[in-house]
């Protein structure tokens, strides 16, 4: 480290100015990298707080006159479904959810622990289904969900949604499981705990974190999820939210401020989760796509 | 494996059955069933004729699937370029010494991919617009206002100005897990190499480089894998439009399925799509492998 210092003294001031100008074109660019991410999100903020007639005059420029018409529009207008659509989501959302975590981890813990006939084919089944290019699947889910009756109800979503989410689920609890040691279940099974007693009270809270990411991971797949959504649902009053805004947007494609608006409602929950936890959110999107 | 306490077989099925019959019922048995309908001529009514392989020989002759094939390996390479490449290069800028505000790059710069790309789609159509867009407006702005054109009408444009938002969106999303790759290594190896003499360009690709082979790989699998699939960002930009000039594979599966009610020849693309799809995967897998092995570093 001395050695790096001495080093470091002994830079030029030629070399002082190279560096600086080197660092300041650096900066630059990423800081008009991250300024692009953020600007849609600023940019339909301030369009929204306008009327259509100030918008299409000026599409750039700050609101001289902000006005929350818009929003009181939209959230008014019980044709717009904007609001239902957001509690559509919201309960296929949870739903989705609450069963990838339950099965995820409970076909996790089986398949790493539990020795059985065909604990290996249940193993590769689920791996199939990571590597099943699921879009290939548009088409005949809509077929099999119109035969037997299952499609456009209020909780069709959380069907597909749950086995699609759910290979990723096992093998992240499968990995994690095998990182524990068996003792923990054996000194339980000693004191007469039985096998569920022991996978839900004694399992569930060691395994917690990995059940953490593969919520995190879920909501956003869930909350965005459209091609489904496009095939099954046919009921405008059982769309999600990414539905409901592409058929708004094509019934009000010359209004962009309302547009703007709705697509900000929609979007809220998830920019609000996004800036609140963003560090656990990063952090576990980026374990699942490694390791998953 | 658990050993001294064996809970019972019947104990274990009960647990897994309807997991399993749930995704079994999601996965497979529509799998299934698109084989089943692929050798019928069925247009979504009571009627239904078998017709053996016919819907295959069109398929092969299809020359709007390839073309729309050809668009997701487009896609695929764009991405592998654009997001994967233009990540590592931020990935190296950010972890350098020089550069500041390195949480916010990272909060904002992951930003676009927690969104959906309906919104993101729409964000884009509209600095495409022809008379309200950003970018006619930057350009009468500018002074370029006789290259103020429908931008997504462009057939010899689209497919390149639709990559565009799909390149965009990940690069924070790929940077970031690059980041967390880099951030596991000892930073002494980076200041231990600038000693050596090492420029920023040897350093980045004989020593940044091997050391996150892993994690590239993973990337460019994740990359291969998303936009084989591509469908969300075009179905909300130009629905494969103008003519065909932008369709991919899932979006003329839909088209022929739904917009045509062709359900027969539908369920033929989409097991085409599966088995196109699992070839490309596999075959990218294979292909970075051995690329990688050639390098000999590590």
């Amino acid at each position: 480290m001395a050695q790096m210092e001495e080093i470091k003294g002994s830079y030029t001031t030629a070399d002082k100015v190279k560096r600086g100008i080197l660092g300041f074109f650096l900066n630059a660019l990423m800081i008009i990298f991250s300024a692009s991410c953020i600007f849609p999100l600023i940019w339909m903020f301030y369009s929204s707080l306008k009327t259509k007639r100030v918008f299409n005059a000026d599409i750039i420029g700050l609101p001289t006159a902000p006005t929350i018409e818009n929003y009181i529009k939209i959230m008014t207008n019980q044709d717009y479904h904007i609001g239902q659509s957001m509690v559509a989501s919201v309960r296929t959302t949870v739903l989705s959810l609450f069963f990838i975590v339950l099965f995820g981890f409970i076909v996790g813990y089986i398949l790493s622990r539990i020795k059985f006939k065909g604990n290996r084919i249940l193993y590769v089944m689920f791996l199939m289904g990571m590597l099943i290019p699921v879009h290939s699947l548009l088409v005949p889910i809509y077929v099999v969900f119109n035969k037997t009756g299952l499609g456009n109800q209020w909780f069709t979503l959380v069907i597909p949604y749950v086995a699609f989410g759910l290979p990723m689920a096992v093998f992240l609890v499968e990995g994690f499981i095998k990182a524990i040691p068996v003792e923990l279940e054996e000194a339980a099974a000693i004191d007469g705990s039985s096998f569920t007693r022991t996978l839900f009270s004694i399992i569930l809270p060691v395994a917690k974190p990995i059940l953490v990411t593969i919520a995190i991971i879920q909501v956003f797949s869930c909350w965005n999820e459209f091609s489904f959504a496009l095939v099954l649902i046919k009921d405008v009053r059982l769309q999600t939210v990414p539905l409901a805004m592409t058929m708004f947007k094509g019934q009000f494609a010359s209004d962009y401020p309302k547009i703007m608006s709705a697509m900000l409602t929609t979007m809220a929950p998830i920019v609000v989760l996004y800036f609140i936890f963003s560090k656990q959110i990063i952090k576990g999107m980026v374990a699942g796509a490694v390791k998953g | 494996m658990l050993r001294s306490i064996k809970p019972k077989g019947w104990k274990i099925a009960l647990y897994l059955c309807i997991p399993v019959i749930w995704y079994v019922f999601s996965v497979f048995v529509p799998l299934i069933t698109a084989v089943f309908y692929s050798f019928f001529e069925w247009k979504g009514g009571p009627k239904k004729t078998f017709i053996g392989l016919d819907n295959y020989i069109s398929l092969i002759k299809d020359g709007t699937f390839w073309q729309s094939f050809g668009h997701n390996i487009y896609l695929v390479i764009a991405c592998i370029i654009g997001q994967v490449g233009i990540a590592f290069i931020f990935v190296l800028i950010v972890n350098s010494r020089l550069v500041k505000l390195k949480g916010i790059h990272r909060t904002f710069g992951f930003f676009p991919s927690t969104i959906s790309a309906v919104c993101i789609g729409f964000i884009w159509t509209m600095i495409y617009d022809y008379k309200r867009g950003i970018l006619n407006w930057f350009l009468t702005a500018t002074g370029h206002g006789d290259s103020v054109q429908v931008w997504l009408n462009n057939p010899k444009l689209v497919m390149f100005l639709v990559a565009i938002p799909l390149v965009w969106q990940f690069i924070g999303y790929y940077m970031v897990i690059l980041l967390s790759a880099i951030s596991s290594v000892d930073t002494e190896i980076f200041e231990v190499a600038e000693l050596d003499g090492a420029n920023a360009f040897q350093r980045a690709i004989y020593i940044v480089l091997p050391l996150i082979k892993n994690t590239l790989l993973v990337c460019i699998t994740l990359c291969v894998a998303g936009n084989m699939k591509a469908f969300d960002h075009i179905f909300t930009m130009t629905e494969g439009g103008p003519g065909t000039s932008s369709m991919v594979m899932a979006m003329y599966g839909y088209k022929i399925s739904f917009a045509q009610m062709n359900m027969g020849y539908g369920s033929a693309i989409s097991v085409g799509i599966f088995i196109v799809s699992l070839v490309v995967i596999g075959g990218s897998q294979k292909l970075v492998n051995l690329l990688m092995q050639g390098k000999g570093v590590e």
